[in-house]
């Protein structure tokens, strides 16, 4: 299949362009991160959630990041090393797995969902993972999320999103978007 | 358009509780004896559940992993000319060191590279974090790398040995059990239970294998992936993603729900978790569910988190091919959430078809993988 890049968007897209904390989700950039950036993707793309059926039943989602999300690990840590009970919502959002979960319940994407740390170029290899994804053909589209945590002096969080698909979606989610509830 | 290649296993190692080799894996499963015990590893005493499935002493996650890779390698043959041009996916949990290392650059540390480094292979392309579904996702990725041409065979590892991070995240989230057994989709079920694993396996054409003589383990004959947008960490009570996920699996098999032989079930042993891969097994299987042989293995070598998928495969392989399928331990009474054909109190013969290891993950994501013995 032809898949094009369809949609993009990024965070922070400006200087000051301020992180939208995300329910249920604490103490980490992370997955608030990965969350903004995908939903403007999205929106820029789709218009207001959810995906219209039919083309989010196609669409997987492909999540890599260098660094993963070193402050809810070293969050941990600091609870067990101190002796103190981990907070709940720790577990919940320990894996990347779950802001993937968020975005896709929200969206209605039950396409497959793949989360790495590549080695080398990030958005390279996510890229690559999504083309696996499309020619084993349990996907038609995929949202390809990249994300880096700072985790050091003079580094910055950031994250980009980018909706791969073939090109003949444009029409039909231009079509349908006027039908969709408005986005809440 | 040309057939695709059909993917064989030609190489597996594992480790877990029950020992180091496929051997330990295959005999302490079918075994029927849980190998779960008292944390000793590390201090637990801030957590409400103190148990789990341990390989003993003080093992290093890059130790596992190198030791199951070598069996793997060396069961498929692989001369150190084939293992520099083999491909390498792992699968892992986060380093508990990369946690407390002041600007550590990923949260998985250094291992898988040094992995490829210690076994003659290519630097790892990636390594896949994806929870619970982590190692069943890089077998998906091998056998597409396979069936498109792009590689003759990839080596897949992966390895997860509970440290006192998972086990206090785990107890924090109350996803453990209370009473130190897993039970898999029995009355009475409280939780999982951690557990050590690593393991190995040679993803490979079967025309690349035969081409050098090496003998199948097994065929890989489907594959599938589905997600369930429903929730956070909750799975989709009706089973739908996880549904799509195993009929994908046969599709690609050209297998129906009849020639499926033996479940593996994900089967952590929480409440919501099994009832909803029950309704995942009927929705995909239909009347053939309530006939098919299912147990979960993670409840005698407890849920080995992002290394499970391949130490649940490798396990089922190894079952397939001693004739025999492992008990689902701990079961005390059916629930009527889960009407499912559960092998218990003891191993039952193994009939001819396929195996099929399901596989779901925080996020609602789902992986099915369907495995014959060569």
């Amino acid at each position: 299949m032809n898949a094009v890049t369809l949609a993009g968007a990024e965070w922070p897209a400006r200087p000051g362009d301020p992180l939208i904390q995300l329910p249920g989700f604490v103490m980490s950039s992370f997955s608030p991160a990965v969350a903004q950036a995908a939903q403007r993707c999205l929106r820029g793309f789709f218009g207001p959630p959810p995906v219209p059926a039919a083309l989010g039943a196609r669409t997987g989602v492909v999540l890599a990041s260098a660094t993963g999300d070193i402050a809810t690990a070293a969050a941990v840590a600091a609870a067990v090393d101190t002796g103190r009970r981990v907070p709940p919502l720790l577990f919940f959002q320990s894996n990347p797995n779950a802001v993937v979960g968020f975005l896709t319940a929200r969206w209605g994407l039950t396409g497959p969902v793949v989360c790495t740390c590549p080695g080398g170029d990030v958005r390279a290899d996510a890229r690559r993972s999504a083309a696996l994804l499309l020619a084993d053909g349990d996907a038609d589209a995929v949202l390809v999320l990249t994300v880096t945590q700072a985790n050091a002096p003079g580094q910055h969080d950031h994250a980009e999103a980018e909706l791969i698909g073939p090109p003949h979606w444009a029409a039909a989610a231009n079509r349908e978007a006027p039908a969709r509830e408005a986005d809440k | 358009m040309p057939e695709r290649p059909r993917v064989v296993i030609t190489g597996m190692g594992a480790s877990c509780a029950f020992g180091r080799g496929t051997g330990p894996l295959r005999d302490g499963t079918l075994s029927g004896e849980p190998a779960f015990g008292e944390v000793t590893r590390f201090r637990a005493d801030g957590c409400r559940v103190r148990t789990a499935a341990l390989i003993p002493g003080r093992p290093a996650t890059a130790d596992e992993l190198s030791a199951v890779l070598g069996e793997a390698c060396g069961q498929a043959g692989l001369d150190a000319e084939l293992r520099e041009r083999c491909p390498l996916l792992v699968a892992l949990h986060s380093d508990p060191e990369a946690a407390r290392e002041p600007a550590a650059p990923q949260v998985t540390g250094d291992t898988a590279a040094r992995l490829a480094a210690e076994c003659g292979m290519p630097a790892p392309l990636r390594t896949y974090v994806a929870a619970c579904v982590a190692a069943s996702t890089a077998v998906a990725d091998a056998a597409t790398m396979i069936t498109t041409g792009e590689a003759d065979r990839v080596a897949v590892a992966a390895g997860f040995l509970v440290d006192s991070d998972s086990q206090a995240l785990f107890d924090a989230g109350r996803a453990l059990a209370t009473d130190g057994q897993v039970r898999p989709f029995s009355a009475g079920r409280s939780g999982m239970l951690l557990g050590d694993g690593a393991a190995a396996v040679i993803c490979e054409s079967a025309a690349a294998a035969a081409a050098r003589n090496a003998a199948p383990q097994a065929v890989l004959a489907g594959w599938g992936r589905a997600g369930d947008a429903y929730h956070v960490c909750q799975p989709r009570p009706d089973g739908d993603g996880c549904a799509r996920a195993i009929g994908a699996a046969l599709r690609r098999a050209g297998a129906a729900p009849g020639d499926v032989c033996y479940v593996n079930a994900n089967g952590t042993g929480t409440p919501f978790g099994d009832a909803a891969e029950s309704a995942a097994l009927h929705l995909a299987l239909g009347a053939a569910a309530a006939r098919i042989p299912v147990s979960s293995t993670k409840s005698l070598h407890g849920h080995s988190l992002e290394a499970s998928g391949l130490v649940e495969l490798v396990a089922t392989v190894l079952a397939l091919r001693a004739g025999t399928l492992p008990v689902n331990a701990g079961f005390l009474g059916p629930d009527r959430d889960c009407p499912l054909d559960l092998v218990h109190p003891v191993p039952r013969p193994s009939g001819p078809g396929y195996g099929l290891s399901v596989n779901s993950a925080f996020g609602g994501a789902n992986t099915a993988l369907l495995v014959s013995a060569a």
